[in-house]
């Protein structure tokens, strides 16, 4: 059922595509109403920087705008397409940064995009999302690609692959080192507050 | 979450973790996560999704996208995007390293060819010009008395 769904909508953004191509503003609209929120939380996420995120999801779009004509239905889903593209715009935004930083133009350091919850003031629920956020942010960039494009953009082996450039055995090593530090990291914190309550 | 409270829980409020309030929801996936069940890898992933969920204005992405493509209408780059790019920067910092360097063979080619007769005519038994300069001096043999 939630298969059928999936491949509705992969039919729908295709068509989408077909229409940006022939110049539907109407079409992009929509597209980015589908997917926008998506690739908004995987760039975020991925970066660690919420302005540079949604730049980058900006630039995302005009380029779909621009390069539609350019999507091969034959090649992959229209969703892979547009993550690879985040992709391609994070890895090159994360090295503007790291440039600018190198040469003392950018001091800023990673802007968390939401306040992260504080132990004392957050519910057990926020904390445990605030402390996987930490986990996340903490993984290697690859490992932290990798699951957030499961999770968030909820792709398969095959198109994570297709998206990082890695074959898929790559990917589910990826996969499985960065879900084991991610276990670790929430384990450890809930070690340390069963030591804080006893 | 402890073993205890998800199971009281799962009584109560049924197998589909989405259908429990929202405050369990996080505990019982993390607690789903680090179980090692089959479904662990499948929980952490739903986990993962709701901690990394972002909240944007989906309206204002709109409109600043279009304002970007109407911009770019209007006033096209003069340089392509291509060059730009990190990969067509290095792509033209290659190509300038490989023009300097034929050209440095051929300025270097151009300056051997003297050296090489000066060196030939060396080993036919020539002399060189006292003040170094590029001149070989006469055959040795020319000119001297019989």
């Amino acid at each position: 059922m939630s298969c059928a769904v999936r491949n509705d909508a992969s039919n729908g953004d295709e068509e989408l595509l077909a229409r940006i191509a022939a110049g539907g503003q109407a079409a992009l609209s929509e597209l980015m109403a589908r997917h926008g929120r998506g690739l908004r939380t995987f760039a975020t996420r991925y970066l660690g920087h919420a302005a540079d995120a949604e730049d980058v999801v900006q630039e995302v779009f005009v380029t779909v705008w621009k390069q539609a004509a350019r999507f091969d239905p034959g090649r992959g889903r229209a969703s892979t397409w547009l993550y690879r593209i985040t992709a391609n715009r994070c890895i090159d935004q994360r090295r503007r940064r790291a440039l600018r930083t190198f040469f003392g133009l950018d001091d800023i350091g990673e802007e968390p995009a939401a306040p992260e919850a504080n132990a004392e003031t957050a519910t057990a629920a926020r904390q445990e999302l605030a402390i996987v956020r930490d986990g996340l942010s903490r993984l290697p960039e690859r490992q932290r690609m990798a699951l957030l494009l499961r999770a968030v953009g909820e792709l398969d082996i095959t198109a994570i692959a297709q998206v990082m450039g890695a074959s898929t055995g790559s990917v589910e090593q990826l996969l499985v080192r960065g879900r084991r530090a991610l276990r670790d990291h929430l384990a450890d914190a809930a070690r340390g507050r069963e030591r804080k309550s006893s | 979450m402890t073993r205890e409270e998800f199971e009281k829980n799962r009584r109560r409020f049924g197998d589909d973790i989405d259908a429990w309030p929202a405050p369990l929801r996080g505990p019982a996936l993390a607690f789903m996560a680090l179980d090692g069940d089959a479904g662990a890898d499948g929980a952490l992933d739903r986990l993962v999704r709701q901690a990394a969920l972002v909240e944007g204005d989906d309206r204002a992405l709109a409109r600043e996208v279009m304002a970007r493509i109407e911009r770019g209408a209007a006033r096209p780059s003069l340089l392509p995007r291509f060059l730009v790019a990190p990969a067509g920067l290095a792509a033209c910092t290659a190509a300038v390293l490989v023009a300097a360097t034929v050209a440095g063979y051929q300025v270097a080619r151009l300056q051997d060819q003297p050296q090489d007769s000066e060196l030939l005519a060396l080993a036919a038994g020539a002399r060189l010009a006292d003040d170094g300069g590029s001149a070989i001096a006469a055959d040795p043999g020319e000119g001297d008395p019989l």
